[in-house]
C-alpha cells in the first residue's frame, strides 16, 4: 500500500469514492466533491458508522493506524447539550462548537438555517477529503 | 414457524410489487426477540421483501428463487406487534437467470401516535436453488 | 418456536473470532413452508438464506458483545455484504466463522464465512460470505425507545454459552 502520508489531493478523493460507492451502493459518476452525503447520497446515521470504519481501514498503515473519534468526523449526540441546541436549533456556542470540531466542514450557509436536524446535509465529499487530508499530515 | 410472510398483495404490476406482513404477538419467536422487548427481526424484513420479489417472478415462471446476495441492506425503526410492515420491490435488472431487485418497507403504526417510518432498504439477489457450488466457485476445501 | 439459529459455539476469542454451528433438520417446521408442494411441485426443503444471515448475526453479535461482556445492546444495523452461492439441505450442518474488523463505541463491523457439511463427512466447503455492521443501541439510537435493559443478551445466550462451557459471569 502507498506511503498514506504522501496522498495527493485526487488519490484521497478517489479512495473515498471507492468507500463511498461500497457503503451507500452507488455507481462511482453520482460522487461529485460537492455532493452532500445526506442530501444527495442518501446517507444515514448508520451508514456514517460504516464509512468510519472503511475509512480507517482504507487509510491505516502498519506504522500508523488511521483512528477516527466518535464525533470527529460525523456529528454525534448534538440534541443532547442545551448549550448547544435549544428549539431545534443550534446557539452561538453550538455554532462555534461545531466549527472547531468540524473545521472540515463548511457551515457558512448553515448559519442562515441553524436547524439541528440540517447540520449533517453540510458535510460533503469534499469536506471528507478535507478531514482525511489534515488527519494524514498531523 | 410457519414461512409465509406475505399477508397480502397490494399492488402487483410487471416489476413491482407492494405487499404487507402483520406482526402480531400471536407469532411464537417473538418471544424470543426479544423477551420484554418483541420486535420483527431484521431478517425477516428481508425475507418478506425476498417472497414478495419471488410471487412477483413466478409471474415470469420462475419458480422457487431463492435469496443469493445482499448488498447494502440497512434497517431503520423497529417494527413492533401491532404495527404492519409495508414493503416495496422492484426488479432491476436480471443477468443469466439471476435477478437483482431493490426493496424497501415501511413499518405502519395503527394508533395515530408515531408517524411511518422507513425500517428497512437494500438491494438483494434472486437465483435458483443450487444443491452444489457452481464450476466457476469451487473453492478449495477447508482444513 | 425459537428464535436461536446457531446450537454450538466451536470456539469463541471475544472480540476477535468466533465459530459456531447450525444443523439442518427436517424436524424444523419452517423447512416444511420452504418450500411445500405447490401443484406439480413436490416438497423441497431448502435452507432459507435470510436465516443464514441470521445464524452469522447470532454468532458475529455474541463476538461483538463479548468484547464488552455484554454489556451493550448489541443490534445488527446493517448488512454490507452477503452472497450465498449455493443452498443447504436437511442432513447437512453449516458453519458460521464470523471475525470482528472493528470495533468501537458506536458498533462494530464483523466479516464472516459460510460453510457447509454433509453430517458426519468431515468435509466442509465454503459457500458463502457475511459482513456485518452492529451498532451499539445506547450510543447510537437516542430518540428511539429502547428499553433501558439489555434485552439483546438474555437467556438464550446463556444456554448456548453454558453448552460450549463458557458461562459468563456477570462481572470480571
Amino acid at each position: 500500500m502507498p506511503d498514506t502520508a504522501v496522498l495527493t489531493q485526487d488519490e484521497i478523493l478517489d479512495k473515498t469514492r471507492e468507500v463511498l460507492v461500497e457503503a451507500l451502493v452507488l455507481d462511482p459518476e453520482e460522487i461529485t466533491p460537492t455532493s452532500s452525503l445526506t442530501a444527495d447520497l442518501q446517507a444515514e446515521s448508520i451508514d456514517f458508522l460504516d464509512i468510519v470504519f472503511r475509512l480507517e481501514k482504507t487509510f491505516s498503515t502498519e506504522d500508523k493506524p488511521f483512528k477516527i473519534e466518535p464525533g470527529e468526523l460525523f456529528p454525534d449526540n448534538l440534541l443532547e447539550n442545551p448549550e448547544w441546541v435549544q428549539e431545534g436549533k443550534l446557539t452561538d456556542a453550538g455554532m462555534a462548537m461545531l466549527k472547531e470540531r468540524m473545521p472540515h466542514v463548511d457551515f457558512s450557509e448553515f448559519d442562515q438555517d441553524r436547524n439541528v436536524d440540517k447540520v449533517a446535509a453540510n458535510i460533503t465529499v469534499g469536506s471528507l477529503v478535507t478531514f482525511i487530508e489534515r488527519k494524514l499530515s498531523t | 414457524m410457519k414461512f409465509d410472510l406475505i399477508d397480502t398483495v397490494l399492488e402487483q404490476s410487471p416489476d413491482r410489487i407492494v405487499a404487507i406482513k402483520q406482526v402480531s404477538l400471536a407469532e411464537e419467536y417473538l418471544a424470543d426477540h426479544f423477551p420484554s422487548f418483541p420486535v420483527l427481526p431484521g431478517v425477516l424484513m428481508l425475507e418478506t421483501m425476498v417472497q414478495a420479489a419471488r410471487r412477483l417472478l413466478s409471474n415470469r415462471g420462475e419458480t422457487r428463487l431463492v435469496l443469493g446476495a445482499v448488498k447494502g441492506l440497512k434497517f431503520g425503526s423497529f417494527v413492533r406487534p401491532g404495527e404492519t410492515l409495508t414493503v416495496d420491490v422492484t426488479v432491476t435488472g436480471s443477468v443469466d437467470g439471476t435477478y437483482e431487485c431493490r426493496g424497501k418497507g415501511r413499518v405502519i403504526r395503527h394508533n395515530g401516535g408515531r408517524p411511518d417510518e422507513t425500517a428497512v432498504s437494500g438491494r438483494f439477489t434472486m437465483r435458483p436453488i443450487r444443491r452444489t457450488l457452481p464450476d466457476e466457485l469451487m473453492r478449495p476445501q477447508e482444513k | 418456536m425459537r428464535w436461536m439459529w446457531i446450537d454450538q459455539i466451536v470456539e469463541l476469542v471475544p472480540g476477535k473470532r468466533m465459530v459456531a454451528i447450525k444443523n439442518v433438520s427436517l424436524a424444523e417446521e419452517h423447512l416444511h413452508d420452504h418450500f411445500a408442494a405447490d401443484g406439480s411441485l413436490e416438497p423441497l426443503p431448502v435452507y432459507p438464506a435470510s436465516l443464514m444471515i441470521e445464524g452469522m448475526a447470532q454468532t458475529a453479535g455474541i463476538l461483538v458483545g463479548a468484547a464488552r461482556d455484554f454489556k451493550e445492546k448489541v443490534i445488527l444495523a446493517k448488512i454490507m455484504r452477503a452472497t450465498i452461492d449455493c443452498d443447504v439441505f436437511p442432513g447437512q450442518t453449516i458453519r458460521y466463522e464470523a471475525r470482528v474488523e472493528n470495533l468501537d463505541n458506536a458498533g462494530a463491523a464483523t466479516t464472516g464465512v459460510v460453510s457447509r457439511t454433509e453430517a458426519g463427512s468431515g468435509k466442509w466447503e465454503v459457500i458463502g460470505h457475511i459482513d456485518l455492521l452492529f451498532s451499539h443501541a445506547d450510543q447510537t439510537m437516542t430518540g428511539i425507545d429502547v428499553p433501558e435493559h439489555n434485552f439483546v443478551f438474555g437467556e438464550n445466550l446463556k444456554i448456548i454459552l453454558q453448552t460450549a462451557g463458557l458461562a459468563v459471569s456477570a462481572k470480571r
